[in-house]
């Protein structure tokens, strides 16, 4: 082995990988910066809002917050493939989330018809029901979320 | 002197530029529209305009995101990469905003660009490596490719040929950085071969296309590796990138199993003697949709095995290590079986031509790719010979073989050892095991012994033949491979276990198996594991 080899292998080694330098870029800007007392934490927590194991813990009310108000992220991603394995649906004409109350009256080709629970996201923030609705299944978001 | 003022002038100008462009690209509000208006603004200023401009533009562009990392680096990781990240952003942003100026073939000439900003990259990493010596620091051009490859999967993984292309780009660039060239980048390349935007995507293109080019990439981490390893000591940095090795080649073993089967012979050619654990994992792989019966199942009989009669697929090219001359003699050889001079003189034949310093012998005198080479060609043919002559016999007896189909062509193409025996290929290992010395016939019995792997018609036919001649040298050479932790080839055990059950080769009977209370305390653990298996 020669000189000039052992020397930038020791050289490459001094500044060896880690993890961090291969992860994406994450330029954490808060939306509104407001200055915070140190103690407070000063960039959102590694491994809370981007592992898929931590959303199967989250309340409903937090997953939906991060749906309608994390647009275009990750997390939304995360958010909605969460309540979708809690079996809620999106409505790709109402963009609001229904999970049936009960079985269906009816089932046809286009679409099915009975009582839901939706998720009001505009006005009072809460969950509501709707008797007698028909969710049409051209309004259905149904790609796959792996 | 005025054109060098017009050189610092302009530098600075495109200094700006680039400066400008991270206050944009780190903008919270900014996105792919104010990316584009940026582009458009710069490209009316000239600065994309003619190659000697836009490369000196590139090229101020790596140089300072790679110093503002340097500066940086000490108080905070994620700003210190600001710079590199910006100009991942700029270039993946430009890639997509270049067509063909003829009109024609808008991703290829995407891919053409791409290759170009590459090599300029590549360039001045070059220029770094040699100027700054024991003070390179690698990783901000490892956070280059890394983001590159990243924002191309992202971007282009949907329309897989150009996709293809691109990682094909990404290759060549690999090949260029390889650690013989730039031993200072030597393990931020290594994370860039195993990326996960790289070597998966590559290894599952359509119809294995992108394997013979990472194979390229790991028998030359290999090649690296090979006069590190075989020097006694072992350093810090070999352990390091030995283990990072390993890992990868994990990693492989389980997501591709058949590229580690399809090209062993291609590592086993560079992977020196003394990395056994390394080989094994190698020659452990076997093809996912296969059963591999316990080779401690008391009675088994390989010879029953439908899989035996199944020549494994081989990727590389294993003649190509044999000269033309040698290769005809051995032709001749196996068709007449005439005597011939050259099986006296394998010795000389085998031996390494001192003139040539391209080969990586790992310290041997011999030419073990040749040795490699001639063992399994000879192999292959013997195999070969044997199923031919085996249905010509048949072919007389009964002109109806196909309606007895499948059983019929098993029997005619089993290699039992009695058969083996008598052919002109066994008579070539046999003159190789007498006529070489015993470094020569360690390293002829490990070429065989790379071949015991999963259960196909080559690891049936090599286990037979090693059996022939008992040997204190064939023990060692399975036994040195069965000591170490695992995986263990399936071949190998099997082999193993039949040497020492088989009453017919006397096992105990040898002087060597009691030669050291050491050994014999081994044997006899090895021999109750598989008796208590059995």
């Amino acid at each position: 082995v020669g000189f000039f080899a052992q020397q930038m292998l020791e050289a490459s080694y001094q500044f060896m990988p880690e993890a961090v330098d291969t992860e994406r870029p994450k330029n954490y800007a808060p939306k509104d910066p407001y200055p915070t007392p140190s103690y407070y934490p000063q960039a959102p927590m590694p491994g809370v809002f981007d592992s898929p194991a931590m959303f199967e813990k989250f309340d409903i009310d937090t997953l939906f917050f991060i749906f309608y108000y994390q647009q275009g992220t990750y997390q939304q991603y995360l958010a909605a493939r969460e309540l979708k394995k809690q079996s809620w649906r999106f409505h790709k004409k109402y963009l609001t989330w229904f999970q049936r109350h009960e079985e269906p009256k009816a089932i046809t080709d286009d679409y099915e018809q009975g009582t839901y629970i939706y998720f009001d996201y505009e006005g009072a923030w809460c969950q509501r029901k709707k008797t007698d609705f028909r969710f049409e299944y051209k309004f259905l978001e149904d790609s796959e979320l792996v | 002197a005025a054109k060098d003022i017009d050189n610092s002038v302009l530098r600075e100008q495109l200094a700006f530029i680039f400066a400008e462009w991270i206050r944009v690209y780190q903008l919270p509000t900014s996105n792919d529209k104010d990316y584009g208006a940026f582009i458009n603004s710069i490209q009316q200023q000239g600065v994309l305009k003619g190659e000697e401009i836009s490369s000196l533009f590139f090229r101020v562009c790596t140089e300072m995101s790679v110093e503002s990392y340097i500066k940086y680096k000490v108080t905070n990781t994620t700003a210190a990469y600001q710079g590199v990240d910006a100009f991942v952003k700029l270039i993946v942003t430009l890639v997509k905003h270049y067509s063909d100026p003829q009109g024609v073939n808008h991703s290829g000439a995407k891919v053409t660009y791409l290759t170009t900003l590459l090599s300029i990259i590549v360039l001045v990493l070059a220029q770094a490596h040699e100027q700054r010596r024991g003070q390179f620091n690698q990783k901000p051009f490892l956070r280059l490719f890394s983001g590159l490859l990243t924002e191309m999967m992202t971007s282009y993984e949907s329309s897989p040929g150009m996709y293809f292309q691109i990682l094909t780009a990404f290759s060549n660039t690999f090949h260029t950085l390889q650690p013989l060239v730039f031993p200072g980048f030597t393990y931020g390349w290594l994370s860039l071969i195993s990326h996960r935007a790289f070597m998966p995507k590559l290894l599952l293109a359509e119809n294995g296309k992108g394997w013979a080019s990472f194979q390229k990439l790991l028998v030359c981490l290999f090649r690296f590796l090979i006069p590190f390893l075989v020097g006694g000591e072992m350093r810090d940095t070999t352990r390091a990138l030995y283990k990072g090795t390993l890992r990868v080649l994990l990693v492989l073993l389980h997501d591709f199993p058949e590229f580690l089967c399809d090209y062993h012979f291609s590592f086993c050619d560079v992977i020196p003697h003394t990395c056994i654990q390394l080989r094994n994992l190698i020659l452990s792989a076997f093809p996912r949709n296969m059963r591999l019966p316990d080779p401690f199942t008391p009675n088994l009989k390989v010879d029953l095995l439908a899989e035996i009669h199944q020549p494994p697929r081989v990727l590389s090219d294993y003649t190509s290590s044999l000269s033309v001359s040698m290769k005809s003699d051995v032709d001749t050889y196996l068709r007449t079986r005439e005597h011939a001079a050259f099986l006296d003189n394998w010795q000389e034949i085998l031996a390494l031509d001192p003139n040539n310093q391209d080969l990586f012998s790992g310290g041997s005198k011999y030419n073990v790719p040749m040795i490699n080479s001639l063992v399994l060609y000879v192999g292959v043919n013997g195999i070969a010979q044997l199923h031919a002559s085996k249905s010509e016999d048949n072919g007389n007896s009964s002109s109806s073989s196909k309606d007895i189909g499948d059983a019929n062509a098993n029997r005619s193409s089993s290699s039992s050892s009695s058969q083996i025996a008598q052919t002109a290929s066994m008579d070539i290992f046999q003159k190789l095991l007498t006529e070489l010395d015993s470094e020569g016939r360690y390293l002829f019995l490990s070429a065989i012994a790379n071949q015991l792997r999963y259960p196909n018609s080559h690891t049936h036919y090599f286990s037979r033949a090693t059996q022939e001649k008992i040997k204190e040298q064939i023990t060692r050479v399975l036994l040195e491979r069965l000591i170490v932790n695992r995986p263990h080839p399936w071949g190998l055990l099997i082999t193993f276990i039949e040497l020492i059950k088989n009453p017919r080769y006397a096992f105990w009977d040898h002087a060597f198996t009691r030669i050291d209370p050491d050994i014999e305390k081994l044997f006899d653990s090895v021999s109750r594991s598989v008796k208590r298996s059995a």
